[in-house]
């Protein structure tokens, strides 16, 4: 498990033998990790213990694994329901929220305009909203505009969290992209949509994957606006789910921390997946530079 | 809004290598602007209608789904709106009322001192630890480094209402994890130790939390951006005799500033406005002695269902990161005249 | 429904809706094209046996043709907000299951239907003269008392036998039993009790004579700075020191029947019907077997049991409904004579359904025979809208137990939780 050589990917690493440092280096590496993963294996692990052992005066360990607890979360009614809205609300929350950043970020890093500067200000402010307090604001909106149990209207309000972001970090991608090459690519022959789409668009990958995650995990977790605005089951999603497992006859920790850990896949897949393609491409880059 | 501090694995504007970087036309990778930046910015493009085109969804979809309930959040920070009132859909405008009310209270001012407190703790925590994990992994080798960023994605992705619980319990009185570890180590006292015994104690565990679920997007990011300073800037610093921490701030450093800016922005914010993982720890206990500014306005607000009192505490929340923040954004915006 | 989605579609569109609909609302109802209609229930999880609910749906859909009864279960999380923005919608839920420490705050909104006029179709006058109590503000009727339930003391029938002790029936035994049953087992806890149990301390404050909250001249005041509540405590604090349960805790957090008892070494505890039966079963998941019995909880003198709360449910109808008669005539059905008899059967008497005559004939030395002995001491907390801001965490009243429990003063701890309870009663 100790160091190999050095890639060129990692210039401060030297070829002299430093055995001592080099294994305290990955030490310390190994017990970071664990440090991290521990609450997620302690996550898991509970998810698979009978409820006798779960919590114990001294931490159980070793014990026969059971998948009762995943039965449990994933019988409740609607489950599917749950399933299919907030993959609906989320995917379509982002999509959106790429689609129209992509747009108003291509116009804030190439072009000028009046009001530019007021628009980045605002971007970053944007942030800052508190969604949370809103939540009653928004409710009354809703109500009386009747869009109440709408997942288009759930759909809108998470692709508006998460557009912010987007823009910021999509502008400063595009922003790196010298303009040099989208302007060889039009003496090439492309329109300025072709440079954009043939020359940009495939150098943006890391960014739209980055954003992508950012808005899957915010849009995935949210809570309070569904609580209030989709009272309707049929409507509601994931999250809400998670917290029916404690009740007024007792805590099902078991099945909390399986629906928990069932929860986490989704982002899970969708992290490796993109983390690979996202910071795979950058230290591509960064090699052949 | 239940995320906190998660957030996209590489990093933010700043000078992402794109893949086609080895073209000899377009030797961008790496090393950034300190090395003979190429040709970038919006000269090239006619403007016109075309750029308001481009940015009207964005700035009208805010405008419709953010600043007009912001709108609304500010109005009714001016009213009367309690369960009665909700309920019969009227609203009375009640002057100025919710924020005499506030700042009267003394208790408001503690909770403002304690919310920057916690705030300024865990940002520094997260960035110095973020950092130095995001070198370590730097300096890994291909397995190792794997191993660690598994750890962080895993710790990234876990639901924020699932590691409240499983922190709480690691840090129960009777069934905890960490008493059991202190107990089998032989220290004493630790039979039933509290942990949130009083609020500092609690604040000191709900940072352990909050540190240890924002470091990923840091690290990981941090990695990310060291990977684009190129490998030939540090031989330089090497031949130069720099040592390890003169290359991080002559050579690191510089070239990840907007990194550091941007990241710091984003923390800050996200920590100060963190609100599950403060309340559902103790609920701002124990004696109301670990409530931060959002939890306040939770438990003075929508708990006791007085939607007035909570605007208010919203819009003077925001005010004052406003204010606090003003010097980024100054910095921001000159970053983006630099560009 | 399609104006909802298009509209939604587009945030342009949205605001064009948010124009064009202001206040208005349709009041079809809910009936659908074919004229069916749809009668809404809100209960909240744990509150009733699926199977009796599904037969009470039965006859009613029976009764009234076209009409079909949908139950929603609700989650105790976020329920007030979630309960609050429900009353104020067009087309809210018919019929909402609502805590009885909460149901004068609803009533005081608006937001419920008033049912005085229908007390006759309800059947009112059999009810339960202190589950009423919360039904009611400035004598109108808000809503029908359901069920009600109230602790008692749990213990396991070994460990009590091991040490000689049997059910007390005044403090003093009580205490003299605790002292023995530590005695014969150290291991054990002779009781277990967190030191945020308030609905047990509220007993023992009206032990004393004491109230948690008292009307004077038209505004609401605290009385945990009273020497009545100085000696409640004293009392709790003397029966918290048999237990090694946290202090700054209450009995849900860790839940004291399925994630304590289970466990064992607890030779007694204080809960409720559903708890033991929670604790029963998770012992039988364990593979232990468990033998509790129960007893009321011991009053100062050996004629009376101590004061308990009585905690509970009440249904009522929301005044914006749209199918108010349906609702009312399912709320007597649910709530009336026939249908509380096999509901008070199905919860083998661990609810005390809302009338006398409804109750479930308990088997000696049963859970139900000792909680209907100790309702007889039964009394709830102040009936005005805003205690149910004052139960809302961080309850005032956990936060003085705590306090004291560490060693400081009742009656300054006391203060500093009347203050806290003014502020948030009188709102």
């Amino acid at each position: 498990m100790s160091t190999t050589a050095p890639k060129s990917a990692q210039p401060l690493r030297t070829r002299k033998p430093l055995r001592p440092a080099a294994v305290a280096k990955n030490l310390g590496a190994l017990l970071l990790a664990l440090v991290f993963v521990f609450p997620v294996y302690w996550m898991f692990s509970s998810a698979l213990k009978p409820s006798g052992e779960i919590l114990t005066k001294d931490p159980v360990f070793v014990f026969t694994p059971t998948f009762d607890n995943f039965g449990t979360a994933t019988g409740v009614d609607l489950f599917w329901t749950y399933v299919g809205n907030s993959l609906v609300v989320t995917v379509g929350a982002v999509l959106l929220a790429l689609l129209v950043a992509l747009a108003a970020s291509f116009a804030i890093a190439r072009m000028k305009f009046k009001g530019r500067k007021g628009l980045v200000l605002g971007v970053m402010m944007a942030q800052m909203a508190p969604w949370e307090v809103m939540v009653i604001a928004m409710y009354m909106i809703a109500r009386d505009a009747e869009l109440l149990n709408s997942l288009p209207l759930l759909t809108a309000i998470y692709f508006v969290m998460v557009l912010p972001f987007t823009i910021w970090t999509l502008r400063g991608f595009i922003a790196a992209v010298p303009v040099t090459l989208e302007e060889a690519a039009q003496i090439d022959g492309c329109t300025r949509g072709q440079a954009f789409r043939k020359v940009i668009l495939p150098l943006l990958a890391p960014g739209l994957m980055s954003t992508s995650l950012f808005g899957f995990i915010t849009a995935w977790n949210e809570f309070a606006m569904v609580l209030i605005l989709n009272k309707d089951k049929a409507a509601q999603t994931l999250p809400l789910w998670l917290t029916q497992f404690q009740t007024a006859f007792g805590n099902d920790w078991g099945a909390t921390m399986a629906a928990s850990t069932l929860f986490a896949l989704p982002v899970l897949l969708v992290f490796v997946f993109l983390q690979r393609k996202a910071v795979g491409g950058m230290t591509a880059g960064a090699v052949k530079g | 809004m239940t995320v906190h501090s998660q957030g996209a694995a590489t990093s933010a504007p700043q000078d992402a290598p794109p893949k086609s970087a080895g073209r000899p036309k377009a030797p961008l990778a790496g090393a950034g602007r300190t090395t003979g930046t190429p040709r970038r910015g919006r000269a090239s493009l006619p403007s016109g209608w075309l750029p308001y085109a481009l940015i009207a969804p964005a700035v009208v979809s805010i405008a419709g789904l953010l600043l007009y309930p912001l709108v609304k959040n500010i109005l009714l920070s001016f009213q009367q709106v309690n369960k009665i009132e909700l309920i019969q859909r009227k609203a009375p405008f009640i002057g100025l009322d919710n924020y005499t009310q506030l700042l009267g209270e003394s208790r408001f001012w503690t909770v403002v001192v304690r919310s920057f407190a916690f705030t300024a703790a865990n940002v520094v925590l997260i960035m110095v630890l973020g950092s130095l994990i995001g070198i370590l992994l730097n300096r890994l080798g291909t397995k190792m480094r794997l191993v660690l960023s598994l750890a962080l994605v895993m710790a990234w992705a876990m639901p924020i209402v699932a590691s409240v619980t499983v922190f709480q319990w690691l840090f129960d009185e009777q069934f905890g994890v960490v008493n059991w570890l202190m107990r089998t180590l032989g220290f004493a006292g630790y039979e039933q130790h509290n942990w949130f015994e009083s609020g500092f104690s609690t604040l000191v565990i709900i940072t352990v939390l909050v540190v240890w679920g924002s470091v990923p997007f840091v690290a990981l990011n941090m990695y990310a951006g060291l990977t684009t300073v190129g490998a030939e800037l540090y031989e330089a610093a090497k031949m130069d005799g720099a040592n390890g921490w003169q290359t991080f701030w002559k050579v690191v450093f510089p070239n990840l500033k907007p990194f550091f800016l941007v990241t710091t922005f984003l923390e800050v914010i996200w920590v100060f406005k963190a609100f599950t993982q403060v309340y559902a720890m103790r609920s701002g206990g124990p004696d109301r002695a670990s409530e931060t500014l959002p939890v306040f306005a939770y438990i003075e607000g929508q708990a006791q269902q007085h939607y007035g009192l909570a605007a208010a505490i919203s819009v003077l929340t925001i005010l004052m990161l406003v204010v606090v923040m003003s010097f980024y954004f100054r910095l921001i915006l000159k970053q983006e005249e630099e560009q | 429904m399609k104006r909802k989605l298009i509209a939604a579609v587009g945030v342009a569109g949205m605001m064009a809706g948010v124009a064009a609909c202001g206040n208005g609302g349709d009041d079809k109802g809910t009936a659908d094209a074919n004229g069916n209609k749809t009668v809404t229930v809100w209960v909240m999880d744990g509150s009733a046996p699926k199977a009796w609910l599904d037969e009470v749906n039965k006859e009613f859909e029976a009764k009234h043709p076209n009409t079909k009864v949908k139950v929603e279960i609700q989650q105790w999380k976020g329920i007030q907000e979630k309960v609050t923005t429900a009353l104020s919608e067009n087309t809210p839920p018919d019929v909402i299951e609502l805590g009885n420490t909460q149901t004068a705050g609803y009533a005081v909104t608006g937001g419920l239907a008033d049912l005085t006029g229908d007390k006759a179709k309800l059947g009112a006058d059999a009810w339960q003269k202190g589950m009423l109590s919360s039904a009611e503000v400035d004598g109108k009727l808000y809503s029908a008392p359901w069920y009600a339930a109230n602790r008692v003391v749990v213990y396991d029938k070994k460990a009590y036998q091991k040490a000689g002790v049997t059910p007390p029936k005044t403090r003093d035994e009580w205490i003299a039993g605790l002292e023995k049953l530590k005695a014969s087992d150290p291991a054990t806890q002779p009781i277990y009790l967190p030191g945020q149990s308030w609905y047990v301390l509220a007993g023992f404050v009206w032990d004393e004579g004491g109230e948690l909250a008292v009307k004077d001249g038209g505004k609401w005041k605290g009385q945990l700075g009273t020497p009545q509540a100085a000696s409640a405590m004293e009392f709790y604090k003397k029966l918290q020191s048999f237990s090694t349960a946290p202090k700054d805790k209450d009995e849900a957090t860790p839940q004291q029947s399925t994630d304590i008892v289970p466990k064992g070494g607890v030779a007694s505890w204080i809960g409720l019907g559903w708890e033991a039966q929670g604790a029963l079963k998770a012992l039988k998941e364990a593979g232990k077997e468990g033998d509790f019995g129960y007893f009321p909880i011991p009053g100062k003198t050996a004629d009376k049991p101590g004061s308990v709360f009585l905690g509970g449910s009440n249904l009522a109808v929301a005044e914006r409904s749209k199918n108010k008669d349906l609702a009312k005539e399912w709320l007597a059905l649910a709530a009336g004579k026939d249908q509380m008899t096999k509901y008070a059967a199905a919860t083998e008497g661990a609810l005390l359904p809302n009338q006398q005559a409804a109750n479930f004939a308990a088997a000696a030395g049963s859970f139900a025979e000792s909680m209907a002995k100790g309702a007889a001491a039964g009394k709830i907390t102040p009936v005005t809208a805003g205690w149910a801001n004052v139960e809302t965490e961080p309850n005032p009243i956990k936060e003085f137990m705590t306090k004291v429990l560490k060693g400081e003063d009742a009656a300054k701890a006391g203060e500093a939780a009347d203050k806290e309870i003014a502020s948030r009663i009188n709102k």
